[in-house]
């Protein structure tokens, strides 16, 4: 018997995907109540039926490495129909939190900040790490222009952006300070990523050959990466999400989110050029057509995220960490980044470059942490649904 | 005393529009009986005039309205005899005014009116019995031990003890073994008994012992068997002994068939019979001997138990059977009893445990005799596993995962152990991999075929009843010290399971918990309940003198015309509860309170010697012959008359429903109940053709291995009586066709009427009988 499969459970990894929020996964008794009900189950090997006993019977391998796992919107149509509340939606959820931390856990050097970043009383030392960095930065921006000055000079760059604006949060905390420190975070997140996505990808591929998944014998990573732009336009339109019966307002909220971290992306990107390309400084006018692109954005993210807490505080016994550490983050991001322009539109110094120094620190929280946290999941499905698209999974 | 006649004819539930019922009068009086009509006789009024009849002197009454099925407890007067005609279901609800219709002015003496021809012929028939019984009397025994002896000392004889007792009846347990406990008291833990069922508990056992122990009304005796059970219920003699030991009054056995012939295959005459049998129980006194120091108890229970099943052989050899480390589940609780799970063959702990529920021999049975008990044991034992070791694994390979009712609790409940595994699949191969094993399944729930390492591997087996192995109860009866026919049963002691739980096939002995079926703890203790109170429900019964079941409060029996009797033995031979024992020559020997009063022995006596009160040869075929058979002499087209003798368990009900769903039947057939087909006499069948009719035909239980009849024996028995009839008919040149059985079951109501009116109409096409109007 060559192909035998030869089980080796792993206790660990199912008390940890209890740990995770799926707590209901041993009550499974395996009727693929949940497989027929899925909108989204391809017809070959459908999920979350396997998935479930995978995951009762420990079979880690089976599934952290599964592109199927994120084919799963947690639409909860599988959750509404299980017979012995089971909840496979929020147990693929619990999985794919497991998914996550165990490649990212896998990265050398930072590894170690996955387990920090879903264990709740770590939130205080992560964000102590950014609070601290940037009141030095404040500090250095506040009290020691001067000798910056004479630093920037000898590199031939100046140190101050001229501005005759009353109230700038670069006055506060200088803009070659935060971008000298968002920047380079960004650019080692990316490269976690890479990291991360080379190991994932030849799992999914060794998965989907071992589960008969596939029609591709080996990955050609120039046919995947082909394949991006036809998921991208997926996600954008929120396809896959629209399809779900039971949690049909949830994709909107997402989609607020989703475009409004997009409008951002764009408008710093304006910013950047703004600033080091044309050596225009901010703050800008409102009547510029990309401040009007950021104030949208900003409004979308925070609408968005109201709407999904208030849908999650209707569900009392959805209340994993990894959840709320998300939405929280989400909603600061918004509401910080908006109320630092009303305050400084309102001339209130002191307060401005208070919201502003929340802002910087949820915004590192968002760079920095992006690989280890929940947040990753953008990366992660992005690259699962190409792969099943690619791999034509049916 | 002179029995005096009444014959009340009730006009409602449609009868008065369809049916004359003063011409019903003038057939009554043709037989010189006083009839009264009324609109409603099961109203106050209507009672109130039969009591005044009573009150008169009338004592023997013919109430025709509806079936005795119904109103059975209105018309209940104190010493009287009440004949049911049930003109209602029988004439009024199934022909038809429609298709038959009244006989009108224009219509001569000639016309046929098919309705009034039926009614008038069932007040016939029911004045015909009325003169042919007499009141019943109940049979009395001298003397009646009300003492309940229980076979078995485990949970569920101790239960069934300690209920009886608690009732008030004397008990004495008899066990086999050293102490009391049976199985229960080899256990490491049981599986939950009360809400809300999910977790194993500690083994109740000891509480229970010591239950007996305090209960002043039970006597234990350890060590000790059954040699034999003589006599009856009520007066039951029973010989305890030793276990091995060997005892004058150990049961005799009947003569095995292949020593019942020559070596030519021809059977041996009655002389040589009884000297090889006397031979063959050499030292053993006959069943009719009652040992003088015998023990009187007047009700058993059979609460023998189980022993876990064996699983060898090459049926099982991809399982691993025969090496130490792979062992069945009662194995396995030992070891567990013993303290942490340990391998047998080098004592090492055992973390990973595979637990393999069904042979997967081609097909998806389980091991022999497992049941959910068997499932629920797997859980129960995967949790030892666990309990044993944090990083324990325990494995469940299954068919069938069965956990009924309220044991859902406590599957649920091991299922969200993280190291207990389940899955459906196929075991395919146990082999050995160093000192473990590996297990190989397929068609698994994990969709792939898998191996799983293991320290060892239990086997799920069955639970075999201890009947299987013995008669255990010792029935001094002459068809033998077993019960009959238990291979069909797998060796369970149970005559109908669905119907009659606790009943065994023989009166007075009731089978409770693992002799039944594999049972949970649970399951036994209640069992055991449901067989003391059907002890109990006997002694009572017999104290009265009545029936015990299923003709519960029957107050007849069966009697015998012992000087006519010719020593055929068929009656003892056939009677379904082994109530008769003959004697050397042959003489019948009856046990009224054995008797089910089914009246088998009846049907079967060539002499016809045997009936009952109310009940015998000489009631129901003068019933037959007072329906008249019209002839040409009569009619210029004389209807046929057919006649139906059905049983009064299943075909009458049956035939009542479609009655009340007004399906039609045809009028030229005359129905007889009789208490079951095996009571049925050939006789009347022969009276029923010599004075002319044209078809008879039997309506009764489906027999065979899933029979339904309520006498076990009865309709299988009729059939083998019907088979010969037709060498009779052939020798009247007569049609064999023009007899037939039939079986119905009680839901077929929507099938009879078709399968009677086929029948009618095949007898139609083939002429009316020669014999008519001799």
């Amino acid at each position: 018997m060559s192909n035998q499969y030869i089980i080796q459970p792993d206790l660990t990894f199912i008390n940890e995907v209890v740990g995770l929020g799926g707590d209901t996964l041993k009550k499974c008794f395996q009727c693929a109540t949940c497989s027929v009900a899925c909108p989204i189950a391809p017809e070959n090997s459908p999920f979350p039926r396997k998935e479930m006993i995978a995951a009762s019977w420990g079979l880690k391998d089976k599934l952290v490495g599964s592109a199927d796992i994120w084919l799963c919107h947690e639409c909860g149509d599988c959750t509404a129909l299980c017979p012995r509340g089971a909840k496979p939606g929020q147990t693929l959820s619990a999985i794919r939190s497991y998914a996550i931390s165990e490649y990212s856990s896998s990265v050398p050097v930072v590894g170690k900040l996955s387990k920090m970043v879903t264990d709740p009383k770590k939130l205080a030392l992560l964000t102590a790490i950014p609070a601290a960095w940037l009141a030095l930065m404040a500090i250095i921006t506040m009290f020691m222009g001067g000798v910056m000055e004479k630093i920037f000079h000898v590199i031939g760059l100046h140190w101050y952006h001229v501005t005759d604006a009353p109230i700038a949060q670069a006055r506060f905390i200088s803009t070659w300070l935060v971008d000298m420190t968002f920047v380079p975070v960004f650019n080692i997140s990316l490269l976690i990523f890479a990291y991360t996505l080379y190991k994932m990808l030849s799992d999914m591929h060794a998965n989907a050959l071992a589960e008969g998944k596939t029609d591709k014998e080996t990955l050609d990573y120039k046919a995947y990466f082909n394949t991006i732009p036809t998921v991208l336009k997926k996600v954008l339109k929120h396809t896959q999400f629209n399809e779900c019966g039971e949690n049909k307002n949830r994709g909107t909220a997402h989609m607020m989110v989703l475009f409004g971290f997009i409008g951002c992306l764009i408008v710093t990107t304006i910013g950047f050029g703004f600033l080091y390309v044309l050596g225009k400084p901010g703050p800008y006018s409102q009547w510029w057509p990309f401040k009007w692109l950021g104030n949208i954005s900003g409004i979308a993210i925070v609408f968005g995220a109201v709407l999904m807490i208030k849908e999650r505080l209707g569900k009392p016994d959805l209340n994993a960490y990894k959840d709320w550490y998300l939405l929280g983050l989400v909603l600061t991001l918004g509401a910080t980044g908006l109320l630092t322009q009303m305050a400084r539109l309102a001339g209130m110094e002191i307060a401005t470059y208070a919201i502003y120094y929340i802002h910087l620190i949820a915004v590192f929280h968002l760079f920095a942490y992006l690989p280890f946290s929940k947040l990753a999941h953008a990366v992660y499905r992005l690259a699962a649904m190409t792969y099943a698209e690619y791999a034509n999974r049916k | 005393m002179s029995n005096k006649f009444g014959v009340y004819i009730c006009k409602g539930c449609g009868i008065g529009e369809s049916i004359d019922c003063d011409q019903l009068v003038n057939v009554a009086s043709e037989k010189r009986a006083p009839a009264v009509v009324h609109d409603c006789l099961c109203s106050a009024d209507g009672v109130a005039t039969i009591k005044k009849g009573v009150a008169e002197g009338i004592n023997f009454i013919s109430i025709v309205g509806c079936s005795k099925r119904v109103n059975s407890d209105i018309f209940q007067f104190e010493n009287c005899m009440v004949d049911r005609v049930a003109l209602r279901e029988n004439v009024a609800w199934t022909i038809s005014r429609e298709k038959y219709p009244k006989k009108t002015e224009n219509d001569d003496d000639y016309f046929v009116d098919n309705v009034q021809l039926a009614a008038d012929d069932y007040i016939r028939m029911s004045l015909a019995r009325l003169e042919k019984v007499k009141l019943p009397e109940p049979f009395q025994l001298p003397s009646i031990s009300k003492k309940i002896l229980v076979i078995g000392g485990g949970m569920t004889g101790m239960s069934s003890a300690i209920d009886a007792a608690k009732a008030g009846y004397e008990v004495t347990i008899v066990e086999k073994d050293g102490a009391l406990g049976g199985y229960a008291a080899k256990m490491r833990k049981q599986m939950p008994v009360a809400e809300p069922y999910d977790s194993l508990i500690p083994p109740m056992v000891a509480d229970k012992i010591k239950e007996v122990q305090a209960e002043k009304n039970i006597t234990v005796k350890t060590n000790t068997v059954v040699a034999r059970i003589a006599g009856q219920p009520g007066e039951f003699t029973v010989t305890l002994k030793k276990p091995g030991e060997t005892n004058e009054f150990d049961v005799p056995y009947p003569l095995p068939d292949s020593m019942k012939v020559d070596e030519n295959g021809k059977e041996y005459d009655a002389e040589k019979l009884l000297e090889l049998y006397k031979e063959y129980n050499k030292g053993k006194n006959d069943v009719l001997t009652l040992d003088p120091n015998g023990e009187l108890f007047g009700a058993v229970i059979l609460a023998a138990g189980w022993r876990p099943d064996v699983i060898e052989g090459d049926a099982f050899k991809h399982l691993g059977v025969g090496d130490v480390d792979v062992v069945t589940n009662a194995q396995f609780e030992e070891i567990a009893a013993k303290g942490k799970i340990v391998r047998p063959s080098d004592g090492k702990e055992a973390k990973n445990v595979v637990f393999i529920q069904s042979p997967a021999n081609g097909d998806d049975r389980d091991f022999n005799y497992a049941g959910s008990v068997t499932s629920m044991v797997a859980l129960k034992q995967a949790k030892y596993v666990r309990e044993d070791y944090e990083d324990g694994k325990a494995y469940v390979i299954y068919q069938h995962m069965r956990t009924p009712g309220l044991t859902e609790g406590f599957y649920k409940n091991m299922q969200q152990d993280s190291g207990i595994f389940l899955t459906k699949g196929e075991v395919t191969a146990v082999e050995k991999k160093g000192s473990g094993f590996v297990v190989s399944a397929k068609n698994t729930l994990l969709g792939e075929s898998i191996g799983i390492k293991a320290d060892m591997v239990v086997l799920a087996a069955g639970m075999v009843p201890a009947t299987a192995d013995d008669p255990v109860v010792n029935m001094a009866y002459r068809q033998g010290p077993a019960f009959r026919d238990n291979g069909i049963f797998d060796e369970y002691a149970d005559s109908n399971f669905i119907c009659f739980p606790y009943e065994t096939q023989r009166t007075g002995i009731y089978a409770a918990g693992c002799v039944r079926r594999s049972m949970t703890i649970e399951e036994s203790m209640e069992d055991a309940t449901g067989a003391a109170l059907k002890a109990i429900q006997c002694i009572d019964s017999v104290n009265r003198g009545v029936a015990v079941h299923p003709r519960s409060g029957d107050m007849t029996f069966p009697d015998f015309f012992f000087q006519r009797c010719t020593q055929c033995k068929r009656c003892t031979q056939e009677c379904p509860f082994g109530a008769l024992d003959d004697d050397e020559k042959g003489t019948p020997k009856p046990n009224p309170t054995r008797c089910r009063r089914c009246g088998t022995c009846m049907g079967a006596c060539p002499e016809r010697i045997i009936g009952f009160a109310d009940y015998n040869i000489d009631s129901i075929g003068s019933m037959v012959k007072s329906i008249w058979v019209p002839s040409e002499d009569d009619y210029y087209n004389p209807p046929m008359r057919i006649l139906c003798l059905y049983c009064e368990n299943d075909a009458m009900p049956a035939l009542e429903m479609a009655a009340m769903k007004k399906a039609q039947i045809d009028p030229q057939v005359r129905f007889i109940p009789v208490r079951c087909l095996g009571s049925v006499n050939t006789i009347w069948i022969k009276d029923a053709l010599a004075q002319g009719m044209d078809g008879v035909f039997l309506l009764g239980c489906k027999h065979g291995d899933d029979y339904q009849c309520h006498f076990v024996k009865g309709s299988e028995l009729a059939n083998v009586r019907m088979s010969k009839i037709g060498d009779a008919l052939a020798s009247l040149a007569l049609e064999t066709e023009r007899v037939a059985q039939f079986e119905a079951a009680i839901d077929d109501y929507d099938k009879i009427p078709g399968v009677i009116n086929a029948f009618v109409e095949k007898v139609v096409a083939m002429g009316p009988n020669p014999f008519k109007g001799f």
